[in-house]
């Protein structure tokens, strides 16, 4: 008896340590629709996680327009008054890669007040798809709130999303990562597209270009789902800016590429380039395009 | 009795993992910050078997999309108990573009930087030296625009 005792305080003891530890556990109970989980993937989950490996950034369109020294505009984001009216798991999932995509924009102009705002709208939406233990709300909150190491505050914010997305797949929830992508992806779009509407940028509108490499890819992934209305329609919308893009040319010029060693440190030098052709009207075209469709998106 | 032995044995090994998991965390926060004055995009997190002799060694890929016109730092970082040292390789295609370890001088880097020209899909490879096991983290970080 004292044996058995012993071994459930031990138990109990243990248990606690590995809380103390970290809060990694996850709960197993989330929506998926039962249209995807009965049409299985017609490719590997290790395929897709190949695929998917870092096909939007959350941060890095936020980078180029801050570094092209356009100034920050709050028009720009998409409201965080939405966030109790997204009850299904594709809305919250799609809306969350969104918000994510703002708070890098904010985070990239150390908009720490409104920081606040973003990353409660993520946390709800990421507790909703049971993903939530992954982003360290306390943290953010605490360094937003004394506006001090935004170093740490970007890192938090985008490793919190990494986090979110290892798992999803780990998880067979790879279903719900394409959608954090393609909402972190089609506000990127949308950002750029709206900075370079009012101030028009030569090297902003040869990345929105590049955008024809990204959008085949993501497409790529949706396709998988599609057997769900939803996924459906959601590539429906993104074949539509796909359309726009049909025109749009992008070349490859070869060449070897140089390693550089200065100081110590190692820097290669790719001599490939790729040119994008993109012409005034096929950028009027996507910009009316994306704005359409990620209105229509935010709105579901 | 031998059911709370089969209930610790899972509760040891479920904190063993957790532990790893904060190590690995720790390691990719330390890599992050070691890459310098820069912003942490994405990591890669590799955990190897060691090789078998005369085989090739275990390598974990990545593929991965870059933008042109973008300075990306590309960080590799050892966990300490491993047995061998992290290798970090950064494919186009099957051309190798850059690598940590430059075998022609037995040079380590601990990053390089990668002035990309071309959008588009690449591969990181990251092995260990001498095929032999261990524990790391890739970083991939944004520089600058070019």
């Amino acid at each position: 008896m004292v044996k058995k005792l012993f071994y459930i305080l031990l138990a109990v003891i243990m248990i606690s340590s590995c809380k103390s530890g970290g809060d990694r556990s996850a709960d197993s109970n989330f929506e998926v629709p039962d249209s995807i989980l009965n049409q299985g993937l017609e490719i590997s989950e290790e395929t897709m996680q190949n695929v998917v490996q870092n096909i939007s950034s959350p941060v890095e369109m936020a980078a180029l327009i801050k570094e092209l020294g356009v100034p920050y505009s709050n028009k720009y984001l998409s409201s965080t008054t939405r966030v109790e009216n997204l009850t299904t798991s594709f809305k919250q999932s799609l809306n969350l890669g969104i918000y994510g995509c703002d708070l890098g924009y904010l985070n990239m102009y150390n908009k720490t007040s409104s920081v606040i705002e973003y990353i409660s709208a993520i946390k709800t939406l990421a507790d909703e798809i049971k993903v939530g233990q992954f982003f360290d709300f306390t943290t953010l909150k605490r360094l937003a709130t004394n506006n001090q190491n935004l170093d740490s505050l970007m890192y938090i914010s985008v490793h919190s999303f990494n986090q979110m997305d290892k798992y999803l797949h780990s998880n067979n929830r790879s279903n719900l990562s394409a959608l954090i992508v393609t909402g972190v992806w089609i506000e990127g779009l949308y950002l750029g597209t709206q900075v370079v509407k009012e101030a028009p940028n030569q090297l902003l509108a040869e990345r929105i270009g590049e955008q024809k490499i990204t959008l085949n890819e993501l497409i790529l992934i949706l396709e998988n789902f599609k057997a769900d209305k939803q996924y459906a329609k959601l590539i429906n919308e993104l074949m539509l800016i796909k359309n726009e893009y049909k025109d749009v040319n992008i070349k490859i010029e070869k060449g070897e590429p140089e390693a550089i060693e200065e100081n110590g440190m190692l820097t290669i030098i790719q001599n490939d380039k790729s040119i994008v052709e993109i012409s005034d009207d096929q950028l009027k075209s996507i910009i009316s395009t994306t704005e359409e469709v990620r209105n229509r998106l935010i709105s579901l | 009795m031998k059911k709370i032995a089969s209930i610790l044995l899972f509760i040891s090994l479920s904190c063993a993992i957790s532990v790893r998991a904060q190590d690995i965390s720790q390691l990719t926060a330390q890599c992050a910050a070691n890459a310098g004055d820069v912003m942490y995009l994405k990591d890669f997190i590799v955990k190897l078997d060691a090789g078998t002799p005369g085989g090739a060694p275990p390598t974990a890929r990545f593929a991965l999309l870059l933008s042109k016109s973008v300075v990306y730092r590309f960080s590799i970082c050892t966990a300490p108990n491993s047995e061998g040292e992290a290798v970090l390789q950064l494919f186009d295609m099957n051309t190798l573009l850059g690598s940590t370890f430059i075998s022609a001088t037995g040079k380590d880097f601990p990053y390089f930087d990668f002035k990309c020209q071309k959008t588009g899909v690449y591969h990181v490879f990251i092995s260990f030296k001498e095929g032999k096991a261990g524990d790391g983290v890739g970083v991939l970080s944004y520089v600058k625009k070019l």
